[in-house]
């Protein structure tokens, strides 16, 4: 990533239409490069500056003529069966809509899907924020003993270099409306967070879901919740996950 | 509906309206326009995004009376055209006007070609995705990117000014 990417891809960037791949190695970019953040910076505040203009609304008499003209066309006769006929055809329309959202969004309102959602967040933030770790260290005898005192749970930490994930540190996070262990590994330049605390229901599962483009394994063992989340392909985030359901 | 469908998106339709068309009375007559157009379009609504469907009927409305008229559409600068280098705009020392100044900052947007202006709306006031836009204003995304990113350029060069270089200069 080069300043010349981060200038192509300026605009895409600041309206969050890249991929989370491609954002993320801009955001690294910023890190670094003071020239490219007041390029973003100047960005947004001309963004700011277009959006402080005055939305115009309707006026009244606009409003009241549209309604009174949808009102007497209904009361046309031969336009009323063909207003039954649009009635029906939006009512279709509509609940195919309906159907498509409830089967096709999984980060939707209810409890589970928000928790999805935030595990994500919390993903996202640990990058963004460069507070990936509160403990850095590929040594899980250090890792382990650090969350001692910490936490009302001790987490199980193992290491999975001998895989290709190494572990690389930890930290302490929020989830779930208590605070929660989160354990970083890496494969390649890939940051994996797997974030660990009691299960609230014991009972098995193992899911696998793409959310904002982020892969997230979730599974339950020995009483404890694990979500496992990286931008990672999900193949070998499959092999993460089983790996750390073996050791 | 009519009144489910389009009339939530009434105050929308005119805000999209007057930045096509500059003024409150044209602005007006488009939107009237455009919901005499919905009405007997409303059969062919599959209940996707009304509010994208809505634009892209008052955008037609709007479109044919300005290609009714002599006086034609500012036109729009080839999209391979490279505008103008903004020399200001690299100016480090230059500093975009500080919001508040809303006259300021619509005159800058008055004077965009409007096919650059309405994409900067669509995307700054109504907070829609290129794709959205793309479907308003019937061109691929990738145009979308490229208008948003010369408007914006545009506006920057406009808005921008040597304040504190000039201040310096003894």
């Amino acid at each position: 990533m080069i300043c010349a990417d981060v200038e192509r891809d300026l605009d895409p960037y600041i309206d969050r239409e890249l991929s989370p791949e491609i954002a993320a190695a801009i955001r690294g970019h910023l890190d670094t490069c003071a020239a490219c953040r007041q390029r973003v910076a100047e960005r947004e505040r001309l963004g700011r500056a277009v959006r402080s203009m005055p939305y115009r609304t309707a006026p009244e008499r606009l409003r009241a003529r549209v309604a009174g003209h949808a009102r007497r066309t209904r009361s046309t006769r031969d336009l009323l069966a063909w207003a039954a006929a649009a009635v029906l055809v939006i009512a279709i329309g509509g609940g195919g809509f309906a159907l498509v959202r409830s089967g096709g969004s999984r980060a939707g309102a209810s409890g589970p899907d928000n928790l999805v959602a935030d595990v994500v967040n919390a993903h996202v933030r640990s990058l963004q924020a460069e507070h990936l770790f509160d403990v850095q260290s590929t040594d899980q005898h250090t890792v382990k003993p650090w969350f001692l005192g910490k936490l009302d749970f001790a987490p199980p930490v193992v290491d999975l270099a001998g895989m290709g994930f190494p572990l690389v540190g930890g930290r302490l996070d929020y989830l779930s409306g208590r605070p929660v262990a989160a354990l970083v590994y890496e494969r390649r330049k890939h940051t994996i967070n797997v974030f660990v605390w009691p299960a609230s229901d014991a009972t098995p599962v193992d899911t696998a879901q793409l959310v904002r483009g982020f892969h997230v394994h979730h599974w339950i063992r020995d009483g404890m919740s694990f979500w496992a989340v990286s931008d990672l392909n999900d193949a070998e985030l499959s092999d993460f996950a089983r790996a750390l359901q073996n050791s | 509906m009519f009144e489910e469908i389009v009339l939530p998106h009434l105050d929308a339709a005119f805000n999209y309206a007057r930045w096509l068309t500059k003024y409150d009375a044209e602005a007006e007559d488009v939107v009237q326009d455009a919901c005499v157009r919905a009405m007997r379009f409303l059969p062919s609504f599959r209940g996707e995004d009304a509010r994208a469907w809505l634009f892209t009927i008052v955008r037609n409305a709007w479109y044919s009376r300005v290609t009714r008229r002599p006086v034609a559409v500012d036109p729009l600068p080839s999209d391979n055209a490279v505008d103008a280098p903004t020399d200001e705009a690299l100016d480090p020392e230059a500093r975009l006007l500080q919001q508040g100044d809303v006259a300021r900052v619509r005159e800058a947007l008055d004077a965009l070609p409007v096919d650059f202006r309405e994409v900067i709306v669509l995307r700054e006031i109504e907070g829609m995705s290129y794709k959205e836009i793309a479907e308003v204003v019937q061109v691929p995304i990738g145009t979308v990117m490229s208008r948003i990113a010369r408007a914006r350029d545009r506006l920057a060069a406009a808005l921008t000014v040597p304040l504190r270089s000039m201040e310096r200069v003894p």
